[in-house]
């Protein structure tokens, strides 16, 4: 062999080398996800999520993960172009073992229509970060907006409005008498949160430093605005501004309610919402939110226990819908089916799609019964009602699963176990039904 | 002279007829063999493991198995096993299906994962599927 030829296969041998320690996963496939080439570190992040150790579409593996990838090539319509921008995705919950929820972000880019560049990465601790970054980001927001469009409400320990200034009336209408004594949820849409749901702010406000949430709030004459609640926990008068502005004398815990009216940031959160927590075709939470959301149901339960179900729904059938009338039809009754869930489930639980036709609905402060009544309201709509595609007629049904948290319940995976586990038994009691765990 | 019979991808006894042979005797198997030890850093490593991947001995002996060698066994399919052995100072010996990444094209193998208490060196070895 010549000495260039040599320095040629040394080059060589670097470069796989190179492509083979790189700490990020490269993965490169046709339109429809099977793979040419890949790199060790995709191996690593997704042979765990492959069926008998195959892994020869990227698609297929992600399938149960990242359901809408298809759809997201097949609706990017430029010849090429990045079709998504490190796409999060969940792989599973907690199960309290040694690992945190592994987060994968994803990015694909469209080379022509018959190539596509995928870098993958695990992106677990940054969103952990990010996450506590958010926080701090929303609290000097909160600090350092115009006081006028406030309302400061001071809170017993209870969560019970004890105390009156102008602030009040200016922002949400309601006068003195009708908020003394009352849970501040009053300032909340009826179905949006529960008394439980009341206490467990004051908690994380406890720990934390203080608890916010983005919502809808509502006014004494019933009309809504969009509005940004942070709840800070109050130290005694002379260590505390807040509560020096507020004059308040403390004898037990109390806290100070900050409502903002953020009613013209709403379309620029929601959209950054909706980009990063919603399922692209159904509006629906995604897989990655439902689990960190529920993750902060699980903790709240741990601290202290009260009814929490889960029921994970699985459309009847639904290979023979989209054989039948096409994937587009497909696509018609997943969103039907979504919509169907918003209108039979509360603001305050958390209805997602967890991956192809199946979803899930976490009820909080709700026990066995209800949730069953719930489950069994939402069949018989999806029974009673037809789906329209193109002048065609479809009906379809639903099963479901319940499951109820209970101290010999792990985690969310265990949870998770049981409402399948319900679900299978009422697929194999002959579909369209509804079975729990007992 | 006493003619040893081959060593074979599923025999048993496998962890002790591998440390039995040197480092040529290894060459002349047909799997592919990377043997490392408890701090992870690679220790034997054959031919035909070398030619599959496409590196020397040279550029893999003595670097660590799950950052340079073989990074898509860092999950809890393959070091996870491993792991759980030394922990729990148990004997491992499980073949799973696979996909390694030789030379960037996705290759369906077969591994077998090997780990004992009474051994020094832990290994994986590879077999190509049709």
């Amino acid at each position: 062999m010549s000495a260039q030829l040599l320095e040629t296969s040394g080059e060589y041998e670097a470069l796989i080398h190179f492509l083979h320690i790189a700490p990020v996963g490269l993965v490169q496939t046709d339109a429809n996800g099977e793979i040419y080439m890949i790199n060790p570190l995709s191996a690593q992040l997704l042979l765990p999520l492959c069926q008998k150790g195959i892994l020869t579409n990227l698609f297929t593996a992600l399938e149960n993960v990242a359901p809408d990838l298809r759809h997201l090539v097949a609706s990017f319509k430029k010849p090429s172009g990045m079709i998504c921008d490190t796409l999060r995705i969940q792989l599973s919950a907690a199960s309290g073992g040694k690992s945190d929820p592994p987060i994968l972000a994803l990015s694909m880019l469209k080379l022509d229509d018959y190539r596509l560049m995928i870098v993958l990465n695990d992106v677990t601790q940054q969103v952990k970060r990010e996450r506590l970054l958010r926080q701090n980001e929303a609290w000097l927001n909160a600090i350092v907006t115009g006081a006028t469009e406030y309302a400061l409400v001071s809170l017993d320990s209870e969560g019970r409005i004890n105390d009156w200034n102008e602030s009040i009336r200016r922002l949400t209408g309601f006068e003195r008498d009708a908020v003394i004594g009352q849970p501040y949820s009053i300032f909340y849409p009826v179905d949006a949160t529960t008394p439980d749901r009341v206490l467990d702010r004051l908690h994380e406000a406890d720990e934390s430093g203080w608890s916010l949430d983005d919502g809808w709030r509502t006014r004494a004459d019933g009309t809504r605005f969009w509005g940004s609640a942070m709840i800070a926990p109050l130290q005694p008068p002379e260590e505390d501004l807040v509560a020096t502005l507020a004059g308040i004398r403390l004898t037990e815990p109390a806290y100070c309610l900050v409502i903002r009216d953020i009613t013209d940031k709403r379309e620029a959160s929601e959209n950054v919402r909706k980009a990063t927590a919603c399922d692209h075709l159904t509006g629906l939470t995604n897989r990655r939110t439902f689990f960190e959301t529920a993750e902060v149901e699980l903790a709240r339960w741990k601290r202290s226990p009260r009814p929490l179900t889960l029921i994970i729904f699985d459309t009847d059938h639904f290979k023979a819908v989209n054989d039948r009338y096409g994937h587009p039809a497909g696509d018609v009754v997943l969103r039907h089916m979504a919509d169907t869930l918003n209108a039979t489930f509360r603001e305050c639980d958390i209805v997602a799609r967890l991956g192809g036709e199946e979803f899930a609905v976490l009820l909080p402060s709700t026990g066995m019964d209800a949730a069953l009544e719930g489950a069994n309201r939402l069949l018989k709509l999806i029974e009673s009602q037809v789906v329209l595609v193109d002048g065609v007629e479809i009906r379809y049904t639903v099963s479901g699963g319940i499951a109820e948290m209970a101290s010999d319940v792990t985690g969310l995976d265990a949870l998770i176990k049981r409402a399948d586990k319900s679900l299978y038994a009422a697929k194999n009691a002959g579909r369209n039904r509804v079975a729990c765990w007992t | 002279m006493l003619e040893l019979m081959p060593v074979v991808f599923q025999q048993t006894g496998m962890h002790a007829a591998l440390e039995a042979q040197d480092d040529d005797e290894l060459d002349g198997l047909d799997f592919g063999v990377i043997g490392f030890d408890a701090d992870g850093l690679v220790r034997r490593y054959n031919a035909l493991e070398s030619r599959l991947g496409g590196f020397s001995r040279e550029r893999i002996l003595n670097t660590h198995v799950f950052d340079a060698v073989a990074p898509c066994f860092n999950n809890y399919l393959v070091a996870g096993r491993f792991d759980s052995a030394q922990e729990e100072s148990t004997v491992l010996d499980d073949t799973i299906d696979y996909v390694l990444t030789l030379k960037m094209r996705p290759v369906r193998v077969r591994l077998r994962l090997l780990a004992s208490p009474n051994h020094a060196l832990r290994y994986v070895l590879v077999q190509r599927l049709a």
